[in-house]
């Protein structure tokens, strides 16, 4: 069995406590238009290429096993339509200019990886997180990932935008200590317009996973004119909830710019960035109307 | 009533650039000078005329008063005894050691190879035994020993050289008390009596280290000094104090400001250590009220010297790390974490015994010494690892001069043949710097007698010899091997690339290398990225680091040294590695001539390519105990990784990591690369950020532009 890893994160201090290690999983079954991580959002792997650190070497075209890579009069240009996305490119390119974003991993060849910061996550109650695009859409691969992990003693978290089925969910739940679950709106047509999909079967999931007793951390990106009229609306939909840790409220930021144009992808994220007020502001609402703790 | 504080703080500042002489009190600077060339005609023994030279100015020098402060410290003359030092030091170079000073002064200055020298800094003095029987007490010890029958003119000139001094701090202390007694009845009193008995209160005690301190440093004339345990020292007479309503905490953390700021004011060379916590000779942790006081009233008064060394055991409360840590966070990187178990460790791996060893102070920038046991030495030179590869590529010879600097090794045919050809360069310059060290020490009774120091070592009053003559009970010296990290991975560059790649030949990477990369800009892009780099978890390179961190450890340690002791190996670079990393040439790894060669324990600038853990993975795998006298970890974190009360956890999780598997002291710095480079652009916004250059702290605003870049790189590489 094998899953497709587009990054492996270490020193991760944001995806749950403590020192964590992230893995990021390829694709994802929403398409948020404030999407930080586009290189997660397809399948299938893909080569992203900075123009900027290209240094015209011309390693890229000795290699390539298709025309996708070009150098006429030392300057260097990439034609994406030809390219099988295989990464030799990226082992020889002396500018750091390409990177495969899918790279195809075992259990076997992931676990050791994991293994190395153990000893970071014992001193800080940290563990591993694993991330995405969507983990859960390779949920069995996660399941036996995890239970590894737990036979090692190491804290898992799985962070989730919840748009998964009940079974992918069951898969992973006896492994898991902590579900970092998404909330981005709580009106079916505003999630839709953010994220193409409704929200329907995300919070019934996460009525599940509450009545479940699992612990769950809520995480809510704060983008203005998006979602910012959702915040007391998520807020009165979490007061219900018993088994909430934290609820972060993530302020948007767009420094994905790069990320989208590498990959030749569009670039859909929203100009207008929130104020410090402003989050603060969401984190009050959340704070007053539920009895969570609220942080950044 | 003590003066408070905030009131007096401005007028503080000043002091030690212009003191206020009372010009009647005594002679000048000039009139002394002449003195001591008289005296110095009159006596044989080098030890006599050095306690008569200090009684001479405790005497007749002119003092200073400082009516704002509650401490006083001030006398004229200091600089004299340094120069009577450096005099005696030139004269027994030019005497017995005139082509090997000569051989010596080449080798580091022209090319940036090794280096052996004396030290008469890096000591670690009884402060303990000086602040329980005081300075009476110490003349009555040095009374006692000397009764002692069929003693030899040394062994009575050493005494009588401890009895003068002793009396020369004791006259300074009354001649400070009458001047100061108009403004300041309290202080006055406060000298007096530490002048007459052993100090009775945490005032007292603070006025004697300090002036035994600026006594010794600024008088005596040798620099480095620690403090010692200063959470040890004080918490009696602060327990005692507030116990029977002597002081209130409230009083004493006022004079710790006092106190703390005299050194900071001073500008004391190299930041001046003092060490808190960690445990004592019995194993019990020693941390107390006063740690937390002093660390909390220092970090108010917003400086960033003295340094201060926290020694952590696994008894160190959490709370108390977690306090310094949130210091270093808030951007106070003055602090440097060294891990008990294995700074104990080290110094027992150099024959010194457990009970000693657990009562080790950091006695310069990260060196622990055996407080007021041991003299330490820890700057005796060291050696250029990454030049041994240039010497393997010359043939010995040193690149730009031509000349013969290492051993010829010739034509090299495969890789073991290269480790090894490496290994005999390294181990010819270890052999010539300690040869050198070793001979020049055999002179230190000719140079350099310190009655001064040696009074508040018992061994050496109980058997009437210098501590700088092997009178302490352990007398050992110090080498340290620079730039670890640049060693490994040119050696790893040379591994792939001529023996499993076969890109060049030896001879043809050798012209490479001459050639200094020019016309080879592929070929250094891609030494540059091979993955085989230290500080990235790499089996292939840790092994190479692990390989000659021991190899270089057992070269030294344990060796004799000129004094009775042994020689200790440190595998730090301070700030040496500038001056020889522009004395090497360009290096397997895609290193160009003159760019920095890696500092301490880093990864050479932005090849630690896999973040914080990984790098922590890649150093521990070496055995940090083989370096009694230390090496450090420097880290940048990024101020997002660590905000917040999770972010604390994380930087505490971070640093017990390092300890728990090994590491010996680290110090973080925590700042974002474009608050460098702003500050870069703008100085003048920038006046107080500060960076933890090597040892000692600076403000990133007064470093070299060089240095500057260096430390922007290591930012942009942070997250
Ligand atoms: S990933 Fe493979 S196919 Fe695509 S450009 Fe690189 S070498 Fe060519
Ligand atoms: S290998 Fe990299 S740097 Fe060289 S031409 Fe190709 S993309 Fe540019």
């Amino acid at each position: 069995m094998k899953a497709r890893i587009f990054e492996i994160k270490r020193f991760a201090v944001h995806d749950g406590d403590g020192i964590r290690t992230t893995v990021f999983f390829k694709g994802c079954p929403l398409k948020c238009v404030w999407c930080h991580n586009p290189e997660g959002i397809g399948a299938h792997p893909q080569l992203a290429y900075y123009d900027n650190k290209c240094i015209g070497c011309g390693e890229c075209v000795r290699v390539c096993p298709t025309n996708a890579q070009n150098i006429a009069n030392g300057v260097h240009f990439f034609d994406r339509t030809g390219c099988l996305a295989c990464g030799k490119c990226t082992e020889s390119c002396l500018g750091d200019a390409l990177k495969l974003y899918g790279k195809e991993m075992t259990v076997a060849e992931l676990l050791p990886l994991l293994l190395e910061d153990q000893d970071f996550y014992e001193n800080s109650g940290g563990g591993v997180t694993l991330s995405g695009g969507e983990c859960l859409m390779q949920a069995d691969f996660c399941a036996e990932l995890l239970k590894q992990l737990k036979e090692y003693g190491i804290h898992t978290a799985v962070d989730t935008c919840g748009f998964v089925t009940k079974e992918a969910l069951d898969r992973v739940i006896p492994f898991t200590d902590i579900f970092l679950y998404d909330i981005k709106a709580r009106d079916e047509d505003v999630h839709i317009k953010c994220t193409g999909q409704s929200n329907k079967r995300i919070l019934e999931n996460l009525r599940y996973l509450d009545a479940l007793g699992k612990s769950i951390e809520i995480r809510i990106p704060y983008v203005p004119q998006w979602n910012d009229d959702q915040i007391e609306k998520i807020a009165h939909l979490l007061s219900d909830l018993k088994h909430i840790t934290k609820i972060r409220v993530l302020s948007y930021h767009n420094y994905a710019g790069s990320k989208y144009a590498s990959l030749d992808m569009e670039n859909t994220l929203p100009s207008l960035l929130p104020s410090d007020e402003e989050t603060e502001k969401a984190r009050q609402i959340l704070k007053d109307m539920t009895n969570f703790s609220v942080s950044t | 009533m003590l003066l408070h504080f905030d009131s007096q703080k401005n007028s503080l500042d000043g002091q030690f650039e212009m003191p206020h002489w009372i010009t009647d009190s005594g002679l000048s600077t000039d009139e002394l000078e002449s003195l001591v060339s008289e005296l110095e005609q009159a006596y044989a023994s080098k030890a006599i005329i050095k306690a008569k030279t200090l009684a001479l100015l405790a005497d007749k020098a002119q003092i200073a008063i400082d009516a704002d402060d509650i401490f006083q410290d001030k006398l004229m003359g200091s600089g004299i005894m340094k120069s009577q030092r450096k005099r005696w030091e030139n004269e027994a170079k030019e005497r017995y050691l005139a082509t090997e000073t000569a051989e010596m002064r080449r080798a580091w200055k022209e090319f940036g190879a090794y280096k052996g020298e004396a030290d008469y800094g890096h000591t670690s003095p009884n402060t303990r035994l000086l602040l329980s029987v005081g300075l009476t007490g110490l003349l009555e010890r040095v009374e006692i020993a000397s009764q002692k029958e069929g003693l030899s003119q040394k062994q009575k000139d050493f005494y009588e050289s401890c009895r003068i001094v002793l009396n020369a701090v004791i006259t300074v202390a009354g001649r400070l008390a009458e001047a100061i007694r108009p403004y300041n009845v309290e202080n006055s009193k406060a000298l007096l009596s530490i002048a007459s008995g052993k100090p009775q209160n945490s005032y007292e005690a603070m006025q004697l280290l300090i002036l035994y301190f600026f006594m010794h440093e600024y008088i005596g004339g040798t620099r480095v000094r620690t403090l010692g345990r200063l959470d040890v020292l004080l918490y009696p007479f602060y327990k005692n104090d507030t116990e029977n309503g002597v002081y209130t905490k409230a009083e004493i953390k006022e004079m710790l400001k006092f106190f703390l700021y005299k050194f900071w004011v001073a500008k004391v060379p190299f930041d001046l250590p003092f060490c808190l916590g960690g445990i004592d000779a019995d194993g019990n942790e020693v941390t107390n009220e006063i740690s937390y006081l002093i660390v909390e009233t220092y970090n108010e008064l917003n400086i960033y010297s003295p340094k201060i060394h926290i020694r952590v055991s696994e008894k160190t409360p959490a709370d108390f790390v977690k306090l310094v840590l949130s210091c270093i966070r808030g951007g106070n990187s003055s602090f440097v974490f060294v891990n008990d178990r294995i700074a104990i460790k080290s110094l027992m791996n150099v024959s010194i015994e457990e009970r000693d060893a657990r009562d080790y102070v950091p006695i310069g920038c990260y060196e622990p010494a055996v407080w007021g046991v041991e003299i330490g030495c820890t700057g005796n030179g060291g050696v250029n690892l990454p030049k041994a590869v240039e010497l393997v590529f010359n043939n010995g010879r040193d690149l730009k001069s031509g000349a013969l600097c290492g051993v010829e090794t010739g034509k090299i045919d495969s890789f073991e043949a290269f480790v090894s050809a490496v290994k005999k360069q390294i181990a010819y310059m270890t052999r010539r710097a300690m040869d050198y060290v070793c001979k020049i020490e055999r002179h230190y009774d000719e140079i350099n007698p310190d009655p001064l120091l040696s009074c508040q070592y018992e061994h050496s009053v109980a058997q009437g010899v210098d501590v700088y003559e092997g009178g302490a009970k352990y007398n050992n010296s110090s080498l340290y091997f620079y730039s670890i990290a640049s060693l490994t991975d040119a050696i790893c560059a040379v591994k792939k690339l001529i023996f499993e790649q076969k890109r060049y030949t030896f001879d043809e990477f050798g012209d490479i290398l001459r050639a200094n990369w020019q016309g080879h800009e592929r070929e250094r892009a891609i030494a540059l990225r091979l993955s085989e780099k230290y500080g990235n978890n790499n089996p292939t390179a840790d092994a190479i680091a692990v390989e000659f961190s021991d190899f270089c450890a057992a070269l030294i340690n344990n060796k004799p040294n000129g004094r009775d002791g042994v020689f200790k190996a440190a595998l730090f670079s301070v700030d040496h590695y500038l001056p020889i990393s522009k004395r090497t040439m360009a290096t397997p790894d895609g290193r160009l001539a003159g760019e920095p060669l890696s500092k301490n324990l880093c990864a050479v600038t932005a090849m630690d390519k896999h973040g914080v853990t990984a790098l922590i993975n890649s150093v521990t795998k070496m055995d940090h105990a083989k370096f009694p006298t230390g090496s450090v970890l420097d880290i940048v974190l990024h101020p997002s990784a660590v905000s917040g009360e999770d972010g604390l956890e994380a930087f505490y999780g971070i640093l017990m990591t390092y300890m728990r598997k090994g590491g010996f002291a680290m110090h973080g710095n925590v700042f974002l690369a474009e608050d460098l480079k702003k500050a870069q652009a703008e100085p003048e916004k920038y006046q107080n950020l500060q960076v933890r250059v090597c040892g000692w702290n600076a403000y990133f605003v007064n470093l070299s532009k060089v240095e500057q870049d260096a430390f922007i790189r290591q930012a942009e590489n942070s997250l």
